[in-house]
């Protein structure tokens, strides 16, 4: 009797052990994928969606902070380098981060990386070459997403710094 | 019973308890690189290469796109001070001294991490809004209904948490997170 169910249980365990691993990997690309899809919606590929304030009837990701004005581009690197620029927001805290499709952060650059100046990116897969002034981000994965985050103070700084992120760009070469 | 009904059956509970343990995992409590202090709970390893298929999977579910620590540490907590669920009926009271960071505020959400429609439109309370008095300590009030002093609305939700974020944290909110002075939430009172 137990020899009979032996090997169906040690298959059991072996396909649970799979089963178990898979879900775990797979969720960041899954929950990633959406993400992409969310915002992508909002913009097309290599282009910055300048999100309004988040608010309970606007969360296009989960846990968003209401203190801060979110702008995001959902990346594509296969056909060539997408190069990031960052305007630079005097005064405030600003970043750029930037996500491949694993939901790893690739790069993040904030206004105290930059001394407060622009910030200025190339996303690009091996291989491929970064142009003079970018800085190189090397991905392992073709898409992603590049944040940017600006802390406001109070939200009447909203139209001063909309108008400033509304210079940041996202574009393929 | 043949042979291939055994494998058969034994491969499908495999299938569904493996995915069903995943799913166990990914919402509970646990994950590699976790911190306590208190009742406050942070990641130290998300974001980075190097963290965990689990730890990733938590952070793509309750928190994607999440900073790696150098640049922002989120502690959260579901509980008050003396471990019972946060309940959206209830009135807490959230007080601390100076955090060692550029910049904080806490943020009150729903599930996995979804702002709670009030009537106040409040979702958060930053660093900047509570007084300090002479020590440099603030405190501020969690509840359904307005309060005198800065005042952060629940919404009614059931349950809730907190999230605090810390922007460019330093000393040991950022090197030793677990023993880093923290907010404490007390409860007042329940409707």
């Amino acid at each position: 009797m137990i020899r009979n169910w032996m090997f169906p249980i040690i298959a059991g365990l072996l396909v649970s052990a799979f089963a178990w691993q898979g879900v775990l990997l797979a969720t960041p690309y899954a929950l990633m994928s959406k993400a992409m899809d969310v915002i992508g919606a909002r913009a097309p590929a290599n282009s910055f969606a300048f999100g309004a304030l988040a608010t309970a009837d606007n969360q296009p990701i989960v846990r968003p902070s209401p203190d801060l004005v979110y702008s995001s581009c959902v990346f594509d690197v296969s056909k060539g380098p997408v190069l990031v620029d960052v305007a630079s927001v005097p005064g405030h805290y600003w970043s750029v981060s930037i996500f491949d499709a694993r939901t790893d952060v690739a790069a993040v650059r904030s206004d105290r990386d930059t001394g407060g100046k622009p910030a200025r990116l190339a996303l690009m897969k091996t291989g491929q070459t970064a142009p003079q002034g970018y800085e190189p981000v090397t991905l392992q994965y073709d898409r992603g997403i590049a944040l940017i985050r600006i802390l406001l103070s109070s939200p009447a700084e909203y139209p001063v710094v909309d108008a400033i992120r509304r210079k940041s760009t996202c574009k393929q070469v | 019973m043949k042979t291939w009904h055994r494998f058969a059956a034994c491969i499908a509970l495999g299938l569904v308890g493996g995915a069903a343990f995943a799913v166990h995992q990914v919402r509970g409590d646990y994950a590699d690189k976790q911190v306590h202090n208190g009742q406050w709970s942070a990641n130290t390893n998300q974001g980075t290469a190097s963290a965990s298929a689990l730890t990733r999977a938590k952070v793509a579910l309750n928190g994607l796109l999440a900073l790696p620590a150098k640049e922002a540490m989120y502690f959260i907590t579901r509980t008050d001070s003396e471990g019972r669920p946060l309940e959206g009926r209830c009135t807490y009271t959230v007080t601390g001294g100076e955090l060692d960071a550029r910049w904080w505020s806490i943020t009150l959400y729903k599930g996995e991490g979804w702002l709670v429609k009030n009537a106040a439109n409040r979702w958060s309370v930053a660093g900047n809004a509570p007084a300090r008095d002479a020590q440099g300590n603030w405190s501020f009030t969690v509840s359904l209904n307005p309060t005198e002093g800065v005042w952060l609305p629940t919404g009614g939700t059931p349950h809730f948490d907190l999230t605090l974020r810390t922007y460019h944290p330093r000393g040991a909110l950022l090197n030793d997170p677990a023993n880093a002075k923290l907010p404490t939430v007390t409860r007042k009172a329940c409707a």
